[in-house]
């Protein structure tokens, strides 16, 4: 029989530890074990045969870090250390005479994925691939993922394995004592993307003794439907001069698993600091014990990168990432200006989104490019689960690639073209699914209808082993105004879909009132019937407060808001406080908002100025003295940097108020010049470089920002093309002044005329001139100087 | 001695460091900046999950250069501090990930509140570490044993390099979840590395802070009055 056959239907046992035993052999600190499968065969092949005298059924293969980063340099390639790993562990099971298992054995890269780290997840699929097709041409039986903590490198690594290999897949991750990855990501989040992604198994591996990772069983066997596994370490690791040892013996070891057996577990086995004897002991404790039962939770959840978002009360999905109407917006799409969509994405989730719609199509615009770039920018600022809103397949399947987590795709409909599209990406990526009850005839006009689109596509799902609980069925709001019939047509369906055909619901509540007056009234009460008619989760605007009240009020009603508690939370301050920032007095200037930090009054200030004056009167006469009030301030040390760059914050309110009236009469900003500046290659501290590019934009500048570890040629190209006056460079490290020094000196060569301008932590003036530099910028407020100086003559 | 220690530290921003990190010269902080303080420190408190994880080793120093266990550090700065020391500790510690989080979302809608969570951030791995170093020096004193200040790669001559061999010695990329970028520099970027030596005669303990051995006398955050 397979493993797979075997996994589930009887307890099965892993091995112990492969670095343990190997340390007792003479591996040193820092010398890395999979070299021993080349070097030191018999030793991997004794322990090996030790631990299936020992009982277990499942060899790990030491290939745990024969990956292409930690091989670079030892001569060795993971492809053939990972082949002879296998080898090795089938020659010990063919020895042996027992009937086990060789599981190819894949431990984290090392490295950090981005958004965070430096290692792009294309780059960390690319890295994995080549160990997994090695492992099954050698003739592993599984692949085991473990010693994971960081869900995107597991994303990675699963798909490597799915791809290239048909092996099934384990996969174990270490959490900490508060239940979270490294990542910050908790169970039920890793759970939903493991779950999406199919794997055979999940389950805890490292870090702590088997007394530890008992507390976390019951909340894991709550939220899996999947086998679970468990290879604990032989207690808390101790070190001894420079020596780590680990401290639970094998009878206690199996004492405390033999009761995690009773209790429910697929398969167990150790990690480090477990040996044979441990393994031995285990597998005599526990022989006989019947495995787990395995039940489907039945759970509808999707997850961002930290926490899993569950639909067992409704939710609200945020609407406003989408172009459509919103001629803003589709500039912005234009532009590239990508933090114009990460505003709205922070706006939605402070008004209280669970879920965040992302649209990003235009027809003039790479739709699949724009996907990737947003998807990538939104889950490095924002921890809610994001809805993949497009009606392009490979738009879809590059973001549900580059999610980090278990997404909510928007959409698939009755028609077949459609369903044979999007249900392949979901049994693949894993996602819930917005389901659109029209079809190649239409949008019925009927409830039943409706209805029976609906079942049409649950039954299609069901063929790709998708379940009802990832449908989330949309029964299509069509305005009144149109037609009187059409809130009864889309709440019947959307009740019988819920209630009667047992799948969760979704509705773009807005639609309902397109061409009436006062429309907020109608989408309020529309809503509240609708989520009393079993809507999961609605499409909306969260920076509707009616909306938003509509929904907490609902909540309250209807249990699923505790004690009121979030409605208590939200409202009971807000009665005394109405929102506007100075109640009592006279709303306040524009130039007093701007020396204040006050962002909303800066806003509200500078549109009632452009009723009167011309926006350059708003700029000279408020904007730019506000400002050179506060840097004046900076510089001689009455405001320091938060309260400058509060200002800053404020100020550039007050300048979108500016675009937004120049835009809506067709007209543009003007630009005092463009500025190209960059953290140079090696360095990864941007913040001082950021904080010049907010100051400078507030000036007019036009700023290119090349970001951060940018090489000396990018920035010399763009120089170029843009034929810019002004370059300006940051490094906070000694070691990466030398990379500055490059650049300038390339800069130099290529555009003898451009000046350059330099600052950060490690410099000083005599620093600063000795590398050729034209500007020392001692802070921020330096900067802008010598611009202005600079494009005024 | 415990090998890896995870959130049993309070971990608390210290509010005169955070200020410091800030560039602060005594300004007046009226109430919205006060709270934009606290709420800073309020929600990296909450979020982070500082961890850390530390190795003694015999050590052995030379004029210009040292041995920790089996690595040879070449080095006169950490030669003179580790003077005297037959044994040393290897350290690294972090906050985590969550400041490096906060820092992105808040550069995008708040650069005020960015530059606040990057000094509180600050303050919290040094308080952090100085809680471990406590820690280790309770262990330490208890075999008569002194600690000379910490001293970190990058410090004057120890250079950036060594910060591989630490972490593969410490193993700190698995047990705490640092890694190393192509230049050396650490992710998440509220981390530090550090050698700590440990004497047995006490009034080698010098309590000078690391500031006084740096050469960039006009730095904005050096402590004042403490050079030697």
């Amino acid at each position: 029989m397979s493993f797979k056959e075997r996994l589930g239907k009887e307890l099965l046992f892993f091995d112990g530890a492969m670095g343990t035993m190997l340390q007792e052999r003479g591996l040193k600190s820092g010398e890395l074990p999979e070299i021993w499968n080349a070097a030191r065969q018999e030793v991997i092949l004794d322990i090996h045969k030790q631990y299936l005298q020992a009982g277990c059924d499942i060899i790990k293969a030491n290939t745990f870090g024969a990956n292409p980063f930690k091989m670079e340099g030892t001569g060795y390639t993971c492809e053939a250390l990972t082949k002879q790993g296998i080898e090795i562990a089938k020659r010990a099971i063919a020895q042996s005479g027992r009937q086990a298992y060789t599981a190819l054995d894949i431990g984290s890269l090392g490295k950090l994925l981005e958004p965070l780290g430096e290692l792009s997840f294309e780059e960390a699929y690319q890295a994995f691939v080549p160990v997994c097709v090695a492992g099954e041409e050698a003739g592993a039986d599984l692949c085991l993922i473990e010693t994971m903590n960081d869900t995107y490198e597991i994303k990675a690594a699963v798909l490597a394995a799915k791809e290239h290999t048909s092996l099934p897949i384990v996969v174990t991750m270490v959490f900490d004592e508060g239940g979270k990855l490294l990542t910050g990501a908790d169970m039920e989040a890793a759970v939903a993307l493991l779950e999406g992604l199919r794997v055979d198994a999940l389950g805890l591996n490292c870090g702590f003794g088997p007394d530890v990772m008992r507390e976390f069983l019951p909340r894991l066997r709550e939220v899996t439907s999947l086998p679970l596994v468990l290879n604990p370490n032989a207690g808390l690791p101790v070190v001894v001069d420079g020596r780590t040892c680990f401290q639970v013996g094998p009878q206690e070891f199996a004492e405390v698993m033999k009761e995690i057996a009773r209790e429910g577990i697929s398969a167990m086995g150790g990690c480090c600091g477990t040996t044979p004897a441990h393994l031995s002991a285990l597998v005599e404790a526990c022989k006989g014990i019947a495995p787990m039962e395995l039940s489907d939770k039945n759970r509808s959840v999707v997850s961002s990168y930290t926490h899993a978002v569950e639909l067992d009360r409704p939710k609200i999905i945020g609407e406003r990432i989408n172009p459509t109407g919103k001629s803003r917006f589709k500039q912005a799409l234009r532009d590239h200006d990508l933090e114009y969509i990460y505003k709205e994405a922070l706006a939605q989730q402070d008004r209280g989104a669970h879920i965040l719609d992302v649209n990003v199509g235009l027809p003039e615009i790479d739709e699949v490019e724009m996907m990737r770039s947003v998807i990538t920018g939104l889950q490095g600022i924002t921890d809610l689960p994001l809805q993949i809103d497009t009606s392009d397949p490979a738009a879809m399947e590059a973001a549900m690639r580059l999610y980090n987590g278990k997404p909510l795709l928007n959409s698939v409909n009755g028609k077949q073209e459609s369903m044979d599209a999007v249900f392949p990406l979901a049994a693949k990526y894993g996602g819930m699914i917005v389901c659109l009850t029209l079809d190649e005839h239409g949008i019925p006009d009927s409830a039943e209808g409706r209805i029976e689109i609906a079942e049409k596509i649950i039954a299609e799902a069901a063929k790709y082993g998708i379940k009802k609980k990832d449908l989330l069925m949309d029964t299509l709001t069509m305005t009144i105004s149109t037609g009187q019939e059409n809130a009864r047509i889309t709440l019947d369906a959307l009740h019988y879909v819920r209630h009667v055909l047992g799948v969760h619901t979704t509705l773009g509540v807005s639609n309902i009132s397109f061409g009436l007056p006062q429309r907020e009234r109608v989408n309020t009460a529309f809503f509240t019937i609708a989520l009393s008619q079993g809507l999961s989760a609605g499409i909306i605007n969260p920076n509707s407060e009616a909306m938003m009240a509509a929904y907490r009020a609902y909540c309250a009603l209807n249990g699923s808001d505790s004690q009121c508690q979030e409605y208590i939370a939200h409202y009971s301050k807000q009665g005394e406080q109405p929102r506007s920032v100075s109640p009592k007095d006279e709303p306040l200037r524009l130039f007093d908002a701007v020396v204040h930090g006050l962002t909303e009054s800066a806003y509200q200030a500078a549109k009632t100025e452009l009723e009167t004056r011309n926006p350059l009167e708003v700029i000279d006469g408020e904007l730019i003295p506000a400002l050179d009030k506060v840097g004046q301030g900076f510089e001689k040390k009455t405001v320091f940097l938060p309260q400058l760059l509060m200002s800053a914050d404020a100020a550039k309110a007050g300048f979108d108020a500016i675009k937004e009236h120049l835009q809506a009469k067709g007209g543009a900003s003007e630009s005092k010049g463009t500025i190209v500046i960059a953290t140079v290659k090696g360095d990864i501290h941007d913040i001082g470089k950021n904080i010049v590019k907010v100051l400078l934009e507030n000036y007019g500048f036009q700023v290119i920002d090349l970001g951060k570890d940018v090489a000396p040629e990018l920035v010399v190209e763009t120089a170029k093309e843009h034929q810019v006056k002004l370059v300006g460079l940051s490094a906070l490290m000694t070691t990466t002044v030398a990379n500055m020094e490059t650049t300038i000196k390339l800069l130099k060569k290529e555009l003898p005329q451009c000046k350059v301008m330099v600052g950060g932590a490690v410099l000083t003036q005599t620093y600063a001139d000795m590398i050729g530099a034209d500007f020392y910028s001692k802070d921020a407020m330096g900067s802008i100087r010598y611009a202005n100086e600079l494009f005024q003559a | 001695m415990p090998d890896s220690r995870k959130a049993r530290f309070s971990m608390r921003a210290d509010r005169k460091e955070t200020l410091r990190y800030l560039g602060y010269r005594g300004q007046e902080i009226d109430s919205k900046m006060e709270r934009m303080i606290e709420e800073a420190a309020a929600e990296l408190e909450q979020q982070s999950s500082p961890k850390s994880v530390y190795r003694e080793y015999s050590c052995q120093v030379f004029e210009d250069r040292v041995r920790i266990g089996e690595l040879e550090i070449e080095s006169r700065n950490l030669a003179r501090n580790l003077k005297g020391c037959s044994r040393a500790v290897l350290l690294a510690a972090t906050i985590g990930r969550a400041a490096d989080f906060m820092i992105r979302k808040y550069s995008v809608c708040n650069m005020a509140k960015m530059t606040v969570v990057q000094a509180t951030g600050a303050a919290c791995i040094e308080s952090y570490v100085d809680e471990v170093q406590e820690e280790i020096q309770k262990n330490a004193r208890k075999r008569g044993l002194y600690l000379r200040p910490r001293f970190s790669p990058g410090y004057g001559d120890f250079a950036l390099e060594y910060q591989k061999d630490i972490f593969q010695m410490l193993e700190c990329s698995k047990r705490i979840g640092i890694t190393l970028t192509e230049g050396n520099l650490m992710m998440p970027s509220k981390s530090v590395t550090a050698v700590i030596g440990l004497t047995g005669r006490e009034q080698e303990s010098c309590q000078m802070k690391n500031c006084s051995l740096c050469a960039k006398t006009d730095c904005e955050f050096r402590q004042e009055g403490e050079d030697s």
